[in-house]
């Protein structure tokens, strides 16, 4: 099997999941690079992870009552899932959408939101929209429920515009009224009571009470309005189908889902051809990262490595190469915590902006605790993902050079893209010890910890901290 | 005429506290020979300052609180993930712990006394045991899980006996969850994963198999906590759909309990402080419609969800015990309290 292969599907399960196995990468090329692309976008074809052992034995991540159970449990899913692209989708769309626990303190709200995006995420734009404007962690987040037909408030209004469909610049602030009196009478039931315990942070007498989203057509303003040129008594479906409709929406969409999919770098040809997808199907997202997959300025070198993994993505990926956390464990939530030390604390994000990205993941703290956790995870002899890798270099001959050794470790953890002075840098770090020798004439378990430490290396270069 | 067995609502003893009076996750509970209550809060989850939420919560079923002990840690005496009580006929409280693999004994003052067993699947070794009672010789019986087996050890901690293995077959487990024993020293055995219950004489023979997969009456999701009545009447926490069931003791479906919980004097003591919250309570509606959302099918099923939403409902019970008066104690875990029961008919 071609390096060259291999190389690209790591690069698209990197992107469209949260990395894979060599085993994993070597099972994909053989469907080939097409039918993967179809696999990804296919969530719903793949077994739903179940949950009943996670729930049994994590009885806070049952409730999900608490932030940080709660994002355990969805990095647990991250690591375990059948369905990666339909996390992906989720981790995406909750940057864009970003929500945060800190204000609604209910963080069962806010997973159920990305259940919405696992279910939503590949469909229509439009629904997307609408389900997002009807989710009561949204509506508590921006205030909706505070939006009446008497006094408006246009919290929610203005982000719908400005960073969840349109952009900036494309609207006035009349439309900003507009959209905000459209969408009043759009609450969640008991607002009056629910907003007192989440003001005082109240668990009390029974921990949390879930969300529900209410209509409240009394107090909805059904008056006419005028919306981007558009005039009519709009409620909000009426604004989403106007919104939906746009040019600058399919900018936008497409803008952020190269962002986010394909490089750090934008380039205006890459996305004008994705929103142009996006116009061509009426939004439908599925089809639209079938386009970005499948597209030449994807698969091309130009987008190798051309984005700085997130802090869920590079600890969600290390544990998925070293086999870890695939059974219910009490230390997943060190797990969770190390990805909120990075600087994503996921289900709270810092601000309805989400996380900035690219080169600001990286500074000289967290760039240390990533290194860190990748290594102390690779170092792991005991978990199965590391085993395999050395039963491969193992395969690789009974006596290893530096150079064939460094290779064959590279290989063995799918990292097929690193630049020459990081293999020298590997290869002078591996020639400290001569050939590495298998069999009767040297000691396994020294052989075992040269690799070990070697792969520790791996997941410490310049090249793995990228996606 | 004929009359049936059931259970009538009584009371609710609970509240959700980190610390003092209170319960956080509670998982199981035990009561001694004077009745008063013994409380395991599992809490979680294992990090910073919830380590030390775990405890024994002391309290009587009127609900008087009477205090705490135990905490967090994987030191001696120390309670990490755990997960069942029992008495001995001395008063000694057992303790079992998933994450430790270990019983430790406590005092009914709360003063330890020592710890036995060691994680493994080996004869006398545990892997996860989730729940404990013991046998009419007071020797300990052990649901040890992940080994899908049923174990009777000394109090010393001896492995006398053991049964069962992985399998879906008469007297096989696939991750059983709770044990129990009838007045005639036969033994329940929550088969999680299997959606069922196993009885079984008291030296492991198999004698009946109750229930199948699903939402039906006499059906079970995942089973947890169980117990049998004076009259062999067979409760179950039927953890998956979010119900009590009532067997009689050829396993026929009597009644099915989604939960009713009303406000502790604990509860009523907040409201009392906290007149503001209190008001805008009243004036909600506590059992709000429930929309079915198509997630909900694929992810934890509807039924968690309306838990998740309407407070007076059962969230992942675990546990039912019966007092010396009849009384059904069931650990309402997600909802941080106990909901009891009276028999009735």
């Amino acid at each position: 099997m071609a390096n060259a292969e291999l190389a690209l599907m790591a690069h698209l399960i990197r992107r469209a999941g949260f990395g894979a196995t060599r085993d994993e990468l070597e099972t994909c090329v053989e469907q080939g690079y097409e039918a993967t692309v179809e696999q990804l976008l296919h969530p719903e074809l793949a077994p739903v992870l179940d949950e009943d052992l996670l729930r049994r034995y994590h009885v806070d991540q049952n409730s999900l009552m608490l932030i940080e159970s709660s994002q355990a449990y969805w990095l647990y899913r991250i690591i375990n899932t059948q369905r990666p692209l339909e996390e992906k989708m989720a981790l995406f769309w909750h940057s864009l959408f970003a929500t945060a626990y800190g204000k609604l303190n209910h963080a069962k709200a806010v997973v159920n939101q990305t259940n919405t995006f696992r279910r939503c995420g590949l469909g229509d734009f439009r629904n997307l929209l609408l389900e997002l404007s009807r989710d009561p962690a949204m509506i508590f987040w921006l205030d909706n429920k505070d939006n009446h037909k008497d006094a408006p408030n246009e919290n929610y209004g203005r982000e719908l515009l400005e960073l969840f469909s349109m952009g900036i610049g494309n609207y006035t602030e009349d439309d900003v009224k507009a959209c905000a009196r459209a969408f009043t009478g759009w609450t969640i039931a008991n607002a009056d009571y629910m907003s007192i315990r989440a003001s005082r942070d109240s668990i009390w007498p029974h921990g949390r009470l879930d969300w529900q989203f209410q209509y409240l057509p009394e107090d909805h303003d059904d008056t006419d309005k005028t919306f981007l040129g558009h005039t009519g008594p709009f409620n909000g479906e009426d604004v989403i189908d106007i919104i939906c409709r746009q040019p600058a929406t399919a900018w936008f969409v497409a803008s952020r889902l190269y962002g986010f999919f394909v490089s750090d770098n934008p380039n205006e040809a890459s996305i004008q051809y994705l929103a142009d997808r996006f116009v061509e199907t009426d939004g439908d997202i599925r089809q639209v990262m079938r386009a970005l997959f499948l597209s030449d300025f994807f698969r091309g070198d130009e987008a190798r490595l051309a984005k700085v993994k997130s802090p869920t993505e590079i600890v969600a990926g290390t544990a998925r190469l070293a086999g870890s956390h695939q059974f219910p464990d009490w230390s997943i939530v060190n797990l969770a915590m190390d990805v909120s030390f990075m600087g994503q604390e996921i289900l709270n994000p810092p601000t309805v902006e989400g996380w900035h990205t690219g080169r600001e993941w990286i500074d000289t703290g967290n760039l240390v605790e990533r290194v860190n956790a990748s290594s102390l995870e690779m170092g792991n002899l005991g978990q199965p993902g590391v085993q395999a890798a050395l039963r491969r270099v193992r395969a690789a001959g009974d006596a290893l050079a530096p150079e064939q050794l460094v290779d064959a470790c590279l290989e063995a953890v799918g990292q097929f893209e690193v630049a020459q002075a990081t293999r020298e840098s590997l290869v002078s770090h591996a020639a400290k010890d001569g050939v590495l020798e298998f069999g009767e004439r040297g000691s396994a378990d020294c052989a075992e910890s040269r690799i070990a430490e070697l792969l520790q290396l791996i997941v410490a270069t310049r090249e793995y901290q990228l996606a | 005429m004929t009359t049936v067995a059931t259970l009538q609502y009584s009371h609710t003893l609970g509240f959700m506290a980190n610390q003092g009076r209170g319960f956080n996750n509670p998982v199981d509970l035990a009561i001694d020979s004077e009745g008063m209550i013994f409380v395991l809060n599992r809490a979680g989850p294992e990090v910073g300052v919830r380590i030390a939420y775990k405890r024994i919560t002391r309290c009587t079923s009127d609900e008087q609180y009477l205090g705490e002990f135990g905490a967090g840690g994987t030191g001696d005496g120390g309670l990490w993930w755990p997960s069942s009580l029992a008495f001995d006929r001395e008063d000694r409280l057992y303790v079992a712990d998933e994450a430790l693999n270990r019983i430790s004994v406590f005092g009914r003052d709360g003063g330890y006394l020592g710890k036995w067993g060691a994680g493994g699947a080996g004869a006398g070794q545990f892997n996860r045991p989730s729940s404990i009672v013991f046998d009419r010789d007071d020797n300990l019986l052990v649901a040890d899980s992940l080994n899908h087996r049923v174990q009777r050890y000394t109090k010393e901690g001896q492995l006398l006996h053991q049964w069962g293995e992985y399998g879906d077959g008469d007297g096989q487990f696939n991750l059983p969850w709770g044990i129990a024993l009838d007045a005639g020293g036969n033994v329940y055995v929550s088969d999680w994963r299997n959606d069922r219950i196993q009885k079984f004489d008291a030296d492991g023979g198999h004698l009946a198999s109750f229930g199948s997969s699903g939402k039906g009456d006499g059906q079970f999701s995942r089973p947890s906590g169980l117990a049998v009545d004076g009259q062999g009447n067979i409760i179950v926490a039927d953890w998956g759909n979010e119900r009590v069931q009532m067997l009689d003791g050829n396993g026929a479906f009597l009644a099915s309990f989604r939960g009713e919980s009303q406000d502790s004097l604990w509860a009523q003591d907040y409201f009392s402080a906290n007149p503001d919250e209190a008001a805008a309570r009243r004036s909600a509606s506590l059992e709000p419609e429930i929309e079915h959302r198509p997630e909900y099918d694929s992810h934890r099923g509807y039924e968690w969800e309306r838990s998740a939403n309407v407070e007076k409902l059962f969230w992942g019970p675990t546990s039912v015990k019966i007092g010396p008066d009849g009384l059904v104690y069931v650990v309402d875990s997600l909802r941080h309290r106990i909901q009891i029961y009276r028999p009735g008919q």
